[in-house]
């Protein structure tokens, strides 16, 4: 495949842009904190982007999520590309692929607990476009104009890394010529209380792949990629989406297939799409959700699967794990690293869980990558591995 | 670059409705059969094991019983299809169930319907139910789900080469959404796709995608009231204007458009 990475920025706790994730990630700055989201009293720490409070004037489009949304948009240089290809292309020939798992649900909450005296939805929160699974999509086409296709992919945890695999084979039946690929989510009532009933939340920072981790922190992100085919576009960031892997793990809707069967196809795809033998990837961002589950069973997996000369590291202990927004968030980090040449260590890793034995280390790396890859996993058992190279 | 013509073959395809449990019976309405005196109850999904099936919410029983129709005359096991799911409109039951326990005291959510409350729960239980380890997608497209996904389903078919199975499915609204978002019918649709150039029998369909017309939704292609209401407000009942095209009376050249988004729309044809 040939797929080129025009842009990307990303809005998460760790930073509101590009800028200052790289900024946060050099100096070890973790964005969690306990969790102080309005309404909820559960003790576990969050990923919070305090800027969102401040977007307040998104009319019949507000919703936290679209909040999120609206706020990475207006980082870096996401706007000027997007104006660039717009004159080039026209808004019809541009397509969206969002990634979400919550889309508005964190609205649709609000509304419930200001109902009106009938118990129906008051004015204010009448917002068809909204309160429905599609919300991401339809508010970033109306917040940048684009007028091509334009698709929202829910598949919980892996939804935003999706994306590129839908954006790469839209641009190659030429049925748009650039995309915006990308990933909101927010933190919410549902996702605390819903991951709290699973007791998979932990009171204390996330440990990924520590012997002493005890479960996740939610975060809330949102990220942005823009993609053209090969060689179409001379101003590109000298990066190539050049595999993915997509698979099922036909096991369990909030259990990992405990030989991580399903998450082994997916890595192993992405290489083959790739061309790639495992001891040619550098670095592998994980998906490390700090869960004990997760964590055994992705790390049994890399070791049988890469050499110890693939270094890997999960940053979910920079902004918690952002859900839907997970994997754009994750493949910016993994792919930046093609640019600064340092591989972020595995934030709050002290001891290695003693069943794994695979190269993580709590410190970063310098190291000029060629080829790096990011695993999300979601409920439902789905899985998406993506595959970034650095351009010849 | 111009977009590129799609093709697929339509290998077989699963319905179930209020008034049909079909392809056959829902071609029957729609040629002018008459509606029967009672609503179907159900779905009840067999390859879903009883003891999940109870616990399955309406959105997967009814995407999981039309997947598996399309499945049973598809010529491959369930587990060799990759699989796109869609709806437009998602599980406002558990949606409401959510909003109302977090708007309360307690906020104790049941796990097992938080987790039924992602979007792929169909995704997850088909794949569940019949081992599959193929990709599976779940996506959402509002009013605009059905032409996206039979346009994301064409691709994903045709440039991986694979057999691949799409169900549009659509429960009726929780009553504090419904005044957004209308549907008050269950609907589900599956088909099963080769790419254009599998050596399968199969009604060959082509797919253009154009930036040149504005495109609204066809008419509704049956007079009767009840399938106009459910092409009218549900998401996914808007596969109706591509069964019309799939149906028995439909000839070589025949075609139907929709629209994608503001500047795009796809019109299919009968190869």
């Amino acid at each position: 495949m040939n797929i080129d990475i025009i842009d990307y920025d990303s809005c998460s706790a760790a930073g509101v842009n590009l800028t200052e994730l790289r900024a946060s990630l050099q100096h070890h700055r973790s964005g969690l904190r306990k969790n102080d989201l309005p309404g909820s009293t559960l003790d576990t720490w969050i990923g919070r982007v305090a800027q969102i409070d401040a977007v307040t004037d998104l009319k019949l489009w507000q919703s936290r999520n679209n909040a999120l949304a609206a706020l990475g948009l207006e980082q870096g240089t996401l706007k000027q590309t997007l104006a660039g290809l717009v004159k080039q292309y026209g808004t019809a020939r541009i397509g969206i692929v969002m990634g979400s798992s919550t889309s508005s649900i964190d609205r649709t909450e609000t509304a419930y607990t200001d109902l009106d005296e009938n118990g129906a939805l008051k004015p204010a929160f009448q917002q068809r476009l909204v309160h429905n699974p599609h919300a991401p999509s339809l508010f970033v086409a109306h917040y940048t104009g684009i007028e091509g296709p334009s698709l929202t992919i829910n598949t919980a945890c892996s939804s935003s890394a999706k994306v590129f695999a839908t954006g790469a084979r839209w641009l190659e039946f030429g049925i748009v010529d650039a995309v915006l690929v990308g990933g909101v989510d927010t933190l919410c009532l549902s996702v605390l209380h819903g991951f709290n009933s699973l007791q998979l939340l932990s009171t204390n920072p996330c440990k990924p792949f520590d012997q002493h981790r005890d479960g996740i922190n939610l975060g809330e992100a949102s990220g942005f990629a823009i993609l053209q085919r090969g060689g179409e576009n001379a101003n590109g960031v000298g990066i190539k989406l050049a595999g993915y892997g997509e698979s099922s793990d036909a096991y369990h809707m909030s259990h990992p297939h405990p030989e991580g069967l399903g998450a082994r196809l997916s890595m192993t795809q992405a290489l083959e799409r790739a061309g790639l033998e495992a001891n040619a990837i550098d670095y592998v961002n994980l998906h490390g959700t700090s869960s004990r589950a997760n964590d055994l069973i992705e790390g049994r997996l890399i070791s049988d699967l890469f050499p110890k000369t693939t270094q890997c590291s999960s940053t979910k202990g920079w902004m918690g794990h952002t859900l839907g927004a997970a994997g754009i968030t994750e493949a910016i980090i993994t792919m930046d690293t093609l640019r600064t040449q340092q591989i972020p260590g595995s934030k709050n890793l002290e001891t290695l869980d003693e069943a794994l034995d695979f190269s993580i280390q709590a410190a970063h790396l310098q190291k000029s990558c060629q080829h790096v890859m990011t695993n999300s996993f979601g409920f439902g058992g789905n899985n998406c591995t993506l595959l970034f190279s650095k351009a010849q | 670059m111009q977009a590129r013509e799609l093709t697929c073959k339509v290998a077989s395809l699963g319905a179930w409705g209020s008034y049909f449990d079909s392809w056959a019976t829902l071609q029957q309405l729609m040629q002018g059969g008459a509606l029967p005196d009672a609503k179907n109850k159900g779905p009840k999904p067999e390859v879903i094991p009883p003891n999940e099936r109870r616990r399955a919410p309406l959105p997967v029983r009814l995407a999981v019983e039309s997947s598996w129709q399309a499945t049973q005359s598809a010529g491959v096991t369930p587990d060799a299809l990759t699989c796109v799911f869609v709806s437009g409109l998602g599980d406002t039951d558990l949606t409401d169930y959510m909003c109302k326990v977090l708007a309360s005291e307690h906020k104790e959510l049941s796990p097992t319907k938080f987790h039924n409350s992602v979007h792929n729960a169909p995704a997850g239980y088909w794949t569940i139910s019949t081992k599959t380890m193929r990709a599976a997608n779940s996506v959402a497209g509002f009013e605009q789900s059905v032409s996206l996904t039979l346009l994301e389903a064409m691709i994903q078919c045709e440039s991986e080469s694979v057999p691949l199975l799409v169900t549009f499915y659509d429960a009726p609204v929780a009553d504090v959404l419904s005044p957004l978002l209308a549907n008050q019918e269950p609907f589900a649709f599956s088909l099963v796709i080769y790419p254009g150039s599998a050596d399968i029998k199969g009604i060959a369909l082509s797919a253009t995608v154009s930036n040149s017309e504005s495109v609204s939704w066809p008419a509704s292609p049956s007079e009767n009231s009840y399938l106009s209401a459910l092409y009218k407000d549900n998401p996914s009942a808007k596969i109706l204007s591509l069964a019309a095209l799939l149906s028995d009376d439909t000839v070589s050249g025949d075609k139907v458009a929709m629209p994608l988004s503001k500047g795009a729309s796809i019109t299919f044809s009968r190869l």
